[in-house]
């Protein structure tokens, strides 16, 4: 009790105490799944936002930012209970996360009515944006992606398709956002179909997409999943090519698939093997935080979104609000991340170059088409 | 002649249901034969996992030496289950405790907060990331049987779960440690009573059932090439079900439940789609509930 107290009148001093704080600390709110199934990506975020955070504090700054993590497990009601609590907290001035698009959605109702705004490194479901004018991503959305890859399917004279995806709100969006670019450009979409997440045993859905005889099966999947499909998909001796979407790229994928990997292709926005002084300085960094592995894309995504939140915190000085906060965001204009420029448009997405990768040799590879 | 596509989903179901049966198999011994509840085979089964993930990391040893030392951490674990979670509820021996249904099934949440605690552990000291084996210790090579295309492991896990079924059911049924293992079960005061070392009998239940458990985990593990914190919760509860299918105490119930499990399960993704196939497994879960309350293998004791 006497804790809560405590608790309680530590917070009333924060709130009065916020415009003279605001000076030298602007505190940021950060959700994300630090244990649970996807424990494992917002562990990666948190390393990532630490990386970009070091580096602000040790840039001499005149104020410091510091970033409250909440572990969300992934879960929507967890989501929003750590919304409810950043919003309450008056010295936020922005949040960082969610991981998925479900949990990140269902959290966005909270920042909605508080006003407080929102960048999801991942969250790429079309209608996230859309909620209210507090929310931001800095992700390619499916609606952009899969027409991208469907007519890269098409250059390769792919007609005739399969779709799976995992059931998932952004598993739904992959599905449609590329069949519908399929039907557009004049293909058929042969097979569509849905897989629960964390689906141990894929035979008896390859079988079933075999029998529908595709040019090519494009897929809508993590790393964990893709890893299974794959060697699955080896194993039954299938041999129809493999498309993807920037979810399963990560140089886990590889690492748990082994060779079934191989020729597999995807888009991304993030090139570890980039000579770009920003990319290999990302790059170094993590592998020093990281026994030496390479990042995979979305911890690329998260720092840069952790860069991008922290920037517009520095342009709403002095005193920033949520409201200047946000506004700032919204000017973000050609920010040079590790993830290529980032420009938000009106509709507060982020316009991404995706680049054609293959795996080739046990390796991600850019290709050209 | 029959569409090679139907024979292929048959073998995959079957492959499937081996592999519920060989988790089923420990599970059954503990919760159905013991009669004791227990929610945390799971975690038993991915404790195997680990503990041959990191015996081969460390050491790259024979595969022998990798099924011995899971052996071992499963009856270690197995064990220290039993102590944290099962033997303080025994602690009373007066005939109200004994009889208490309450006191039994109490276990239900000390063994679930157990798997809790053991599966968190899991995260914090590995991380929730999937890891696989060496390739050389994946037994996943594909081998071409006539018209369908199997894995070794296929036919490895046939051989373990086999060995297991039979194993269990001559010492259940012809050795004393079996016979006192049904008798505790029957009627654990009236097993005292005859002069039973009951605490012992239950804690060799354990330990040989976790045993299983863990041997099921690794050998998953290496089939599908995949080790994580919460691989035991599907398996766990498709394990369940087939208990629970084939009558709670019947070990050959249970495996043909799961095996029946699996074929629907690879028969169904072929009808609707495969996000729903898990419904065949509690649609089967509800439907043995409501019409054969015993189980298809009748066992005789009513409690489901």
């Amino acid at each position: 009790m006497t804790f809560r107290r405590l608790a309680l009148a530590t917070v009333a001093a924060a709130a009065f105490a916020a415009p003279a704080l605001a000076a030298d600390t602007v505190k940021l709110g950060y959700q994300l799944p630090l244990t649970g199934d996807t424990a494992q990506y917002g562990q990666d975020f948190r390393k990532a936002a630490e990386i970009a955070l070091d580096e602000f504090n040790a840039a001499g700054k005149p104020f410091k930012v510091e970033i409250v993590f909440e572990d969300s497990r992934s879960d929507a009601k967890e989501g929003t209970n750590i919304a409810r609590k950043f919003v309450d907290d008056k010295a936020i001035v922005g949040v960082l996360g969610d991981f998925t698009s479900g949990v990140s959605m269902a959290s966005a109702q909270v920042y909605k009515e508080a006003g407080l705004a929102q960048l999801s490194q991942t969250a790429s479901h079309p209608d996230y944006t859309k909620i209210s004018k507090y929310q931001f991503r800095n992700i390619a959305t499916q609606a952009q992606e899969g027409p991208y890859n469907a007519q890269w399917m098409a250059s390769k004279g792919y007609k005739n398709v399969a779709v799976i995806a995992e059931q998932t709100d952004w598993g739904q969006s992959v599905v449609s956002g590329y069949s519908e670019a399929v039907k557009a450009g004049g293909g058929t979409v042969a097979f569509s179909e849905f897989f629960n997440r964390g689906l141990k045993d894929y035979r008896s859905l390859i079988s079933k997409i075999e029998r529908a005889k595709p040019d090519a099966i494009y897929t809508g999947f993590f790393y964990e999943d893709g890893a299974q499909f794959l060697k699955q998909l080896q194993q039954l001796g299938v041999k129809t090519p493999v498309y993807s979407t920037s979810a399963a790229y990560s140089p886990k994928l590889i690492e748990l698939a082994g060779d079934a990997a191989e020729g597999v292709r995807l888009t991304s926005n993030f090139l570890p093997t980039d000579p770009a002084p920003n990319v290999q300085h990302f790059v170094t960094e993590w592998k020093k935080r990281s026994a030496d592995a390479v990042p995979g894309q979305f911890p690329a995504q998260a720092y840069d979104a952790v860069r991008i939140m922290l920037a517009a915190v520095e342009k709403a000085q002095p005193n920033p609000t949520r409201e200047k906060v946000r506004d700032a965001l919204a000017q973000t204009t050609d920010f040079p991340g590790v993830t290529g420029k980032t420009t938000f448009n009106a509709e507060r997405e982020p316009v991404k170059e995706l680049v054609k990768v293959e795996v080739k040799g046990g390796a991600f590879v850019p290709v050209a088409e | 002649m029959i569409d090679p596509y139907y024979l292929q989903q048959l073998a995959i179901g079957l492959s499937l249901g081996m592999t519920y049966a060989l988790m089923a198999i420990g599970f059954t011994l503990i919760f159905g034969v013991l009669n004791v509840v227990n929610f945390a085979h799971g975690e038993i089964y991915t404790l195997g996992a680990f503990a041959g993930l990191v015996v081969i990391s460390a050491t790259a040893p024979p595969v022998v030496a990798v099924i011995f030392a899971v052996l071992a951490a499963g009856a270690l674990a197995g064990f220290s289950l039993e102590r944290l979670a099962f033997k303080p509820f025994r602690r009373f021996t007066d005939e109200a405790s004994l009889k208490s249904r309450a006191m039994r099934e109490s276990t239900l949440l000390s063994s679930l907060a157990v798997s809790i605690v053991a599966r968190e552990a899991l995260e914090l000291l590995f991380g929730s990331q999937m890891r696989s084996a060496p390739a050389e210790y994946l037994i996943n090579t594909p081998v071409r049987v006539g018209p369908v295309i199997l894995v070794t492991g296929d036919f490895i896990i046939f051989g373990v779960a086999a060995v297991m079924l039979v194993g269990l059911q001559y010492l259940l049924t012809r050795t004393r440690a079996g016979l006192a293992i049904r008798a505790v079960s029957n009627n654990p005061l009236g097993a005292k009573y005859v002069g039973i070392d009951t605490d012992r009998t239950i804690i060799l239940t354990f330990v040989v059932g976790s045993m299983m458990g863990a041997a099921a985990g690794i050998l998953m593990g290496l089939y599908y090439g995949a080790v994580f914190p919460a691989m035991g919760f599907v398996p766990g509860i498709k394990a369940f079900v087939a208990m629970v299918m084939g009558g709670l105490s019947s070990i050959p119930g249970a495996v043909i439940c799961a095996l029946i499990l699996g074929v629907s399960e690879s028969m169904a993704t072929t009808f609707v789609s495969s996000g729903w196939s898990d419904m065949v497994a509690y649609g089967f879960l509800i439907l043995t509930l409501v019409f054969f309350p015993n189980g298809l293998f009748g066992a005789r004791r009513e409690r489901v």
